[in-house]
């Protein structure tokens, strides 16, 4: 009880000697508002943009993917038989393994059963070449099962003209990436040549366009249905070179992936794996707004630093007096520390209110992407965390910084004061 | 019964050389007296005087207040000690200029917190007019002339009804009209209230109707009448 009056009368103090000195305190109060505003602001549109970038590569690729890939063997089969001399053998080729997975459907239709596992898709990947009268571009065709494939990375939303379906009822139709279409100067409707890497060579429709915003995928994709690409490449039904799955959890990814692996002996990667740029990007720019934004806070607690060790020197006989009249150290400490938490609650939370509207400005922003094709406007994302972090960053370093002259003050002698 | 007991003070300044201020000091102070000390600039009646303060608790020997030890406290302990039973007067009115008068007033009391706010405000306006500065209460106390100011501090030390008063040299800057004035004050407060007053001064003719003088010499007590 003793306590609570003795910090009321301490906050009526503070706030009186607050008053006195109304433009230092709110210029303070500003360098914090201004902080806590620029960190909401920053980290937003940051983590937004994030946010957007990992949306558009993950929406490009699996969680999880299986496949075959050419080896060099490990050794020759002489090392292993005549261990004990030095064997030299020249010009040893690389072993010929099929990119096929073997049993491909069946390990598809164990994973369907899996309860991690939201949604799987097998395809064929295939190096080919379009040509269209004298230009000839290599690229990759995808053999896929629409229906399958657009669970997992949501196709359909992707085209820009044409339409998926096509590729199960049209024979020889496919559907490619739009920077292809514009490098072949083709559209949909058009006819085109392949060829695959055997020679062969077919007539194909372009029964569609899509736009994925990866330039590397637009610009020599396209897509056709499994059955189309086996004929290509006269491969047998059950042939398909990758397993792509989507889990419930990215998270288990990795785990999971190990556990495919030497389940069925294929090789695997995780989405970790192929986004590692886009990872480590993300952290950087992360690791970025909380420095930029911990040197703005700095510099608004040294702010109220100074204000605070100016008002303790103006100050100095009120503190005399009031120790005088019975006030002890730790009474005076807490005048002061109020004014730092006082300057600080209230500049962390107009900071915040301010950082929103400041966020929600820049996300009535105008902004076309050329890139995603459902975005209009500036990317960002408003998580209660940032506010959370937001508010205690503003609180702790207004304290910190008002710690000191307070402490300062408590230990001010009064006696010297008193006899001037 | 004596208020204060002071038994073989020793008192030190280490800045800028070490030097002895304060020697073998002993004395009693009974209640209800007033009561002044006396020497010139550097006799070391301010030291005294702040060492009985309870604020300086740097020295050697035993100060005895109200039966108290006052050496080896805490700091917490001292501030709510003086909270209850000390109050200041001194010779630059110290108010805390933002507060309005009566605030100052009130301050001691807010923080002894043992009358409502209403019953204190109440008492500081009582005060007030008892001092014939009622009619100030409202304004700023940086506002105030020197002697009006000087009677608003005194009636901040009267308001915890302290038992003792401690003055330096609280009417040295005052004409005198204004410090006759807080002196006859101080004589009443003494006779009707029986509180102790003991104040440094070198107003030879303040000192000569008090009820006792601590007369000290280089840091040694001269005499006691």
């Amino acid at each position: 009880m003793k306590i609570f009056t003795n910090i009321q009368l301490a906050a009526t103090i503070a706030l009186t000697h607050m008053r006195s000195r109304l433009k230092q305190t709110i210029i303070a109060t500003v360098g914090v508002i201004f902080g806590i505003t620029m960190f909401i602001f920053m980290i937003s549109m940051i983590q937004g943009i994030n946010d957007f970038l990992r949306n558009i590569a993950f929406e490009q690729s699996p969680h999880l993917r299986l496949y075959n890939e050419m080896q060099s063997s490990p050794g020759t089969i002489l090392d292993k038989v005549q261990s004990q001399t030095i064997n030299i053998v020249d010009h040893t080729k690389p072993k010929d393994v099929s990119p096929a997975l073997k049993d491909g459907k069946q390990v598809i239709q164990l994973l369907q059963d899996d309860p991690r596992v939201l949604a799987v898709s097998g395809s064929i990947k295939a190096q080919v070449f379009y040509r269209l009268g004298s230009s000839t571009i290599n690229g990759t065709i995808n053999g896929i099962v629409f229906e399958d494939e657009n669970a997992l990375f949501k196709l359909q939303s992707k085209l820009l003209e044409g339409s998926f379906q096509e590729l199960a009822t049209t024979p020889n139709s496919m559907v490619m990436g739009v920077n292809l279409a514009k490098r072949l100067n083709v559209k949909t409707g058009d006819q085109l040549l392949l060829t695959t890497e055997k020679g062969n060579n077919f007539y194909v429709t372009v029964a569609g366009i899509f736009k994925t915003g990866m330039s590397d995928i637009d610009k020599q994709e396209s897509y056709a249905s499994l059955n189309t690409v086996q004929r290509f490449l006269e491969v047998p039904a059950a042939y398909i070179t990758d397993i792509k799955i989507k889990l419930h959890d990215m998270e288990q990814a990795p785990a999971f992936c190990q556990e495919l692996q030497t389940k069925y002996g294929f090789q695997g990667s995780d989405w970790r794996q192929d986004n590692a740029a886009i990872v480590d990007g993300d952290a950087f720019r992360n690791f970025m707004v909380y420095g930029v934004s911990i040197t703005i806070l700095l510099v608004a607690g040294f702010g109220i630093f100074n204000i605070l060790t100016m008002m303790i020197y103006e100050k100095m006989k009120d503190i005399a007096i009031l120790k005088a009249m019975g006030f002890s150290n730790g009474d005076i400490r807490r005048i002061f520390l109020i004014q730092a938490i006082i300057i600080g609650s209230i500049g962390a939370l107009l900071g915040l209110g301010f950082g929103l509207l400041a966020t929600y400005g820049i996300s009535q922003m105008p902004y076309k992407s050329d890139v995603m094709i459902t975005m209009d406007h500036f990317p960002v994302n408003y998580s209660i965390a940032y506010y959370i972090s937001g508010f205690s960053f503003g609180i702790i370093t207004t304290t910190l910084a008002g710690y000191l002259p307070s402490r300062k003050a408590s230990r001010l002698d009064p006696i010297t004061i008193l006899r001037g | 019964m004596n208020l204060i007991e002071v038994r073989n003070i020793n008192k030190y300044f280490q800045q800028p050389a070490k030097m002895q201020v304060l020697s073998d000091v002993s004395f009693d102070m009974e209640k209800g007296k007033l009561i002044s000390i006396t020497g010139k600039s550097g006799s070391g009646k301010s030291t005294l005087l702040y060492l009985l303060s309870t604020m300086d608790t740097n020295f050697e020997g035993s100060i005895r207040i109200n039966q108290e030890e006052m050496k080896g406290k805490s700091n917490p302990w001292l501030a709510d000690f003086r909270n209850h039973h000390i109050g200041f007067v001194f010779q630059f009115h110290y108010l805390l200029p933002e507060f309005t008068v009566l605030r100052n007033v009130m301050l001691p009391a807010l923080k002894l917190a043992k009358y409502s706010r209403e019953e204190t405000e109440h008492h500081a306006m009582d005060l007030l007019r008892l001092l014939g500065v009622a009619d100030q209460a409202h304004k700023r106390a940086s506002l105030l002339s020197g002697g009006q100011q000087q009677r608003v501090a005194i009636a901040r030390a009267l308001i915890n009804e302290p038992l003792i008063i401690m003055g330096d040299e609280p009417t040295g800057n005052l004409d005198s009209y204004n410090s006759d004035v807080v002196f006859d004050l101080f004589k009443k407060l003494s006779a009707e209230k029986g509180q102790t007053i003991l104040m440094v001064t070198h107003d030879e003719d303040i000192a000569g109707r008090s009820d006792q003088t601590i007369h000290l010499v280089d840091g040694k007590i001269d005499r006691i009448n």
